[in-house]
């Protein structure tokens, strides 16, 4: 907690992938965040491409510290039977509370019919979607992409992993959040480009930005540092460390 | 505990920051008082700093337009620019002969398609090695591979490493392992815990903080170093000594 602001980390990882040194120890990671008042860390596991693996271990490393972590579902269309009963396995009985896209682990570019009954399911249910966004070299996770499919889906929550990571993609994941009012933009990235909270925040509205760190690929440390390091208001701040994710996700 | 606010609560070098326009990007700031006010904001006193035209395009050039960024302003410690050309050497050797060298640093070779090798480079990390001179090498911009194989062969070169990324993970720890006179420049290397980690390892002399800036932001690795559990002698070293150390010419660890 920071000055009496619940802070959740919309964006983390379950499982490992060692050639960067990502592990997902609890004890460490509680420790990076107890470092920095983080309280909650939302996590995802998305080495499956059959996503029930994946979502199994989520599941358990959730149980085991249900206070500090939230999971997020995985799905990939490559399994295209699997979608719908493993979208309703995660959150009915495992209790995941969103779901998460990695559109460059697939041929599919995010506004593709294939991810439909993703999106479907989510507005039927009042769901946050959260999907990888940026200059990937397959090309198929720009946030305009995720932009065309937020207005055909009014009741889901679509939010922009990265904000688009860098330009020309930062650009088109604003406009998207300006277009749409289910459309919102989390923070983590390796570019911490100078001014960039500061331009999520005046061009899609402190409301609509969302703290996140990749977290255990990244240290939350540094990434909840641009959030605190930003020229921006404490109550916008308040918003984007936490408020905000409540709201989204009905806490 | 936590604020929604920071400042650095030791006095701060940063060891790394770049001023003037790049070929194709211009800069947050336009002079000197636009760089410290950013500084300020943090809480940074002090910043050692190139010209961004020596990454890309010429260090000669770059060279000549930091002197207008650090005549009278003791916020400023200017870091020159080499290349392999005699001119570029000429040029450094030219500055030393007036006491203004500290450190030098290496042009963004990947991206010019120059290898760092020692037939290409030879010449200038036996100058530097003879008078002591550090040098600051970029991970983004010069293969990590190419950095080991020729830097190891000048022992007494005093290194910098700076924008190390997670995708460098594997490569850090060998990289100072192998090589007792680098030290490493923590403005992007942001793996979990991966810091303390290292401490533990090489000791507390052997890093610094610098931001990157205005590649990436100045204050969230500031930020970043402040809670990692230092204790204040050693954070006080990471933000500042280290670097003060280093440019006295009293960064050898052999």
């Amino acid at each position: 907690m920071i000055e009496g602001t619940t802070v959740i980390d919309f964006h983390g990882h379950t499982g490992r992938w060692d050639y960067y040194d990502m592990n997902d120890d609890a004890t460490t990671m509680l420790h990076t965040m107890d470092a920095v008042g983080i309280d909650k860390s939302c996590l995802f596991h998305i080495f499956y491409p059959d996503s029930t693996p994946g979502n199994d271990i989520t599941a358990q490393f959730i149980g085991r510290n249900p206070d500090r972590f939230i999971g997020f579902a995985y799905i990939s269309p490559l399994v295209p039977e699997n979608i719908l009963p493993e979208l309703e396995r995660s959150i009915n009985v495992l209790k995941l509370s969103a779901i998460k896209l990695y559109s460059p682990y697939t041929p599919y570019k995010l506004d593709h019919p294939i991810w439909d009954p993703i999106y479907q399911f989510a507005h039927d249910r009042e769901l946050v979607v959260i999907a990888h966004t940026g200059n990937d070299l397959v090309g198929t996770a720009f946030p305009e992409q995720l932009g065309n499919a937020a207005p055909r889906f009014p009741n889901a929550i679509f939010v922009a992993g990265h904000a688009g990571n860098a330009e020309p993609c930062r650009s088109q994941a604003i406009a998207a959040a300006q277009r749409s009012p289910n459309f919102y933009l989390e923070t983590c990235s390796t570019f911490r480009t100078p001014g960039v909270i500061e331009e999520l925040v005046k061009k899609a509205g402190a409301d609509r930005v969302l703290f996140g760190s990749d977290t255990p690929l990244m240290d939350p440390r540094s990434q909840i540092g641009k959030i605190i390091t930003a020229d921006i208001s404490d109550e916008d701040k308040r918003l984007v460390l936490g408020e905000n994710a409540r709201r989204v996700l009905k806490l | 505990m936590a604020s929604l606010n920071f400042k650095a609560t030791v006095p701060v070098f940063d060891a790394n920051v770049g001023v003037g326009h790049r070929y194709n990007q211009l800069a947050p700031f336009e002079d000197p008082a636009g760089l410290q006010e950013e500084m300020q904001r943090h809480g940074v006193e002090r910043a050692l700093i190139y010209h961004a035209m020596g990454e890309n395009i010429s260090c000669i050039t770059g060279n000549e337009e930091l002197l207008k960024w650090v005549d009278n302003n003791d916020a400023f410690t200017p870091q020159w620019i080499a290349s392999s050309t005699a001119d570029s050497i000429a040029q450094l050797q030219d500055l030393h002969a007036d006491g203004r060298v500290q450190s030098v640093r290496l042009f963004n070779t990947e991206v010019m398609n120059v290898p760092f090798a020692d037939w290409i480079f030879g010449d200038l990390l036996e100058w530097l090695s003879a008078e002591n001179i550090p040098l600051w090498v970029s991970f983004a911009d010069t293969p990590a591979t190419e950095l080991m194989d020729t830097l190891r062969r000048f022992a007494d070169l005093t290194i910098v490493f700076v924008g190390s990324h997670y995708s460098h993970s594997l490569v850090v720890q060998p990289f100072l392992r192998h090589l007792p006179n680098a030290h490493m420049e923590v403005s992007r290397f942001e793996n979990v815990d991966a810091l303390q980690r290292l401490k533990q390892e090489f000791g507390s002399e052997r890093f610094l903080y610098g931001s990157f800036y205005p590649r990436w932001a100045m204050g969230p690795a500031l930020f970043y170093i402040h809670h990692i559990g230092l204790s204040e002698a050693e954070l006080t070293a990471y933000c500042a000594g280290n670097l003060e150390r280093i440019l006295q010419g009293s960064g050898r660890h052999d």
